[in-house]
């Protein structure tokens, strides 16, 4: 399940940042990815949501430090 | 205002004075780190240097020291972002005439600095404490307390210098519009130090031995700011308005009853978000805030309620209220002729908080400031370019910007700054910045181009040396022909309506 969550996560993020290079790794962080800024933070948020078709709370964006914790918290709602 | 700060320093040594990536510092502590910055000013300041120093700014308590230190040693302070193109930190270290630069951290750019001007770099996380000395300084409240450089038309960009006076009548504004605030108090610092907005959220709360509370450096920042706000239960925090917009899919799981002032400014507030707003922050009296740089911080304040939140706002915006004491508003038509009540024309500003005028630059501020005799008084008033009226009560409704002037992120943004380093790279001339809304209610910059057949990247990554990051165009488009009005000009609602 999450390599499929991290292969949908590539979709997602080669979207939002208009690179087609784009590989998402559990350790990745804003710092990682030149255009990943407070703005473009929301957009992929809400794309992800669209894409899974979840809703995150903002507790768990809060906890959100990587790559590696949106995996978790995806596929946590996608397990309830 | 430093003789509360002294009072403060003194009177509650061992209280919080700020919150800074996890750690507090009290006010002894902080003293202690201004008393330092201020020794070693005093040791390397010449007779001849200029009376302004620059300061790298850093999240960490030696930035915040090094201002105060700066002040404390009765001189002016320049803050420099060093996350800003090398280009715009050279324009205003060279504008400034600053001799000495104060840096916590090694700023690599400043080397290259160096070979334009002989500047005195002080490393301050590395000098030794000093006897605490915050004995308030012999000089006059017309020397400058700051000096901020705001975006300028012609591509460089502008020095606003802002005197004791200035400051002190902000101070003093501030602190008798009545708020019900002590030294328990929680103050959230959300803004860059090259913003003005910044120094309400610091200043004030030294005045009276608050704590103020920063948003760790490198993270998102609407996350980091409500987890400050709900974990470490502020109480007064001004904001801009856009963390509103990332913040409102999640109001129904926010609530902050310990938030005692949500002020908001730096941008237009809408009312339909303030009333959603409201349920999230039950005790708080929500209050929008105006001013442009050049009359210090803010200089008119208005008190929301939602029982009369329609009628107070004008095409969704929320009232802006009345001046503050000592300031004086007017609208005034193109020839300068003062309005009456319910006519639409631009807000003008004058009083204690107003600028002396543009750093050096004779020619703008013949442009911008005016004498108008105001009540049997002549007075010096400055033109915002923002288009206001007076309502029946008195209040200052805003209605937008009367030229091309934007707010993207409460940064002033003129659209034509970014259009002149377009025009100077890619040697075209018909090229428009339009500021748009994206999905999410915000403001973004979309380049058009007429006839641009060059690299995107390659100009992209120009603006990027030329221009802070929130100047840099979301989107940069090609266009076979420029739709063009009537006059010539480039129809820029044309343009909009094309997105």
């Amino acid at each position: 399940m999450e390599t499929n969550i991290i292969e949908k996560l590539n979709i997602t993020f080669r979207k939002v940042f208009k690179d087609p290079q784009i590989k998402v790794y559990p350790e990745m962080t804003a710092n990682d990815v030149e255009k990943w800024d407070s703005i473009t933070h929301v957009v992929l948020i809400a794309e992800i949501e669209k894409d899974f078709n979840i809703k995150f709370k903002l507790k768990e964006l809060i906890a959100m430090k990587n790559v590696g914790d949106c995996i978790r918290i995806v596929k946590e709602k996608l397990e309830n | 205002m430093l003789k509360k700060i002294q009072n403060a320093c003194h009177k509650y040594k061992d209280n919080n004075a700020f919150f800074i990536n996890g750690t507090y510092y009290t006010y002894l502590t902080f003293a202690q780190h201004i008393s330092n910055v201020r020794h070693i000013i005093e040791q390397n300041h010449q007779a001849d240097s200029s009376k302004l120093i620059g300061v790298i700014t850093y999240n960490d308590i030696h930035t915040y020291a090094s201002i105060l230190g700066v002040l404390f040693s009765g001189y002016g302070f320049v803050p420099i972002n060093p996350e800003n193109p090398i280009d715009r930190n050279e324009s205003i270290i060279t504008q400034s005439g600053i001799g000495i630069i104060l840096t916590s951290t090694n700023y690599p750019d400043l080397n290259k600095l160096n070979n334009i001007a002989p500047l005195k770099i002080i490393n301050t996380a590395q000098i030794e404490d000093s006897k605490i000395d915050v004995n308030i300084p012999d000089i006059g409240e017309d020397e400058i307390a700051y000096l901020l450089f705001t975006s300028g038309s012609t591509g460089i960009p502008k020095g606003v210098p802002i005197s004791r006076r200035n400051l002190h009548s902000f101070i003093d504004a501030f602190f008798a519009l009545g708020y019900k605030v002590d030294e328990t108090d929680k103050f959230l610092q959300m803004f860059d130090l090259t913003f003005d907005l910044s120094l309400m959220s610091y200043l004030t709360p030294l005045c009276i031995g608050a704590c103020v509370y920063t948003i760790p450096s490198g993270e998102i920042k609407y996350t980091s700011i409500y987890s400050l706000l709900e974990d470490q239960n502020i109480t007064v925090a001004l904001m801009v308005p856009s963390i509103l917009s990332y913040l409102r899919p999640y109001f129904e799981d926010i609530r902050l009853p310990n938030l005692k002032y949500s002020l908001f400014c730096g941008e237009a507030l809408f009312n339909d978000i303030t009333s959603e707003w409201f349920p999230c922050v039950p005790n708080a009296l929500i209050q929008n805030v105006y001013g442009p740089t050049e009359a210090t911080i803010f200089c008119l304040t208005y008190d929301w309620n939602k029982d009369i939140a329609t009628e107070k706002s004008f095409n969704g915006i929320v009232c802006i209220g009345k001046p503050m004491n000592n300031m004086y508003s007017i609208i005034v038509d193109e020839h300068l002729k003062e309005l009456s009540a319910g006519e639409k024309g631009e807000m003008c500003l004058s009083g204690g908080q107003l600028t002396p005028g543009y750093w050096s630059n004779p020619e703008k501020n013949k442009k911008t400031f005016f004498k108008y005799n105001f009540n049997g008084v002549e007075r010096t008033f400055y033109k915002t370019g923002d288009l206001c009226f007076i309502d029946q009560d008195g209040d200052f409704m805003f209605c937008g910007r009367i030229d091309h002037q934007v707010k993207i992120q409460g940064f002033r943004v003129e659209l034509s700054e970014i259009e002149h380093h377009v025009r100077v790279f890619t040697e075209l001339s018909q090229v428009a910045a339009i500021a748009t809304t994206d999905v999410i209610g915000n403001t973004q910059i979309i380049l058009f181009i007429e006839k641009f057949t060059g690299n995107i990247d390659k100009l992209s990554n120009y603006l990027k040396e030329k221009l802070p990051s929130y100047m840099i165009p979301a989107e940069i488009k090609h266009i076979a022909v420029m739709p063009l009005n009537a006059n010539g000009k480039i129809d820029r609602n044309a343009l909009k309506k094309s997105l």
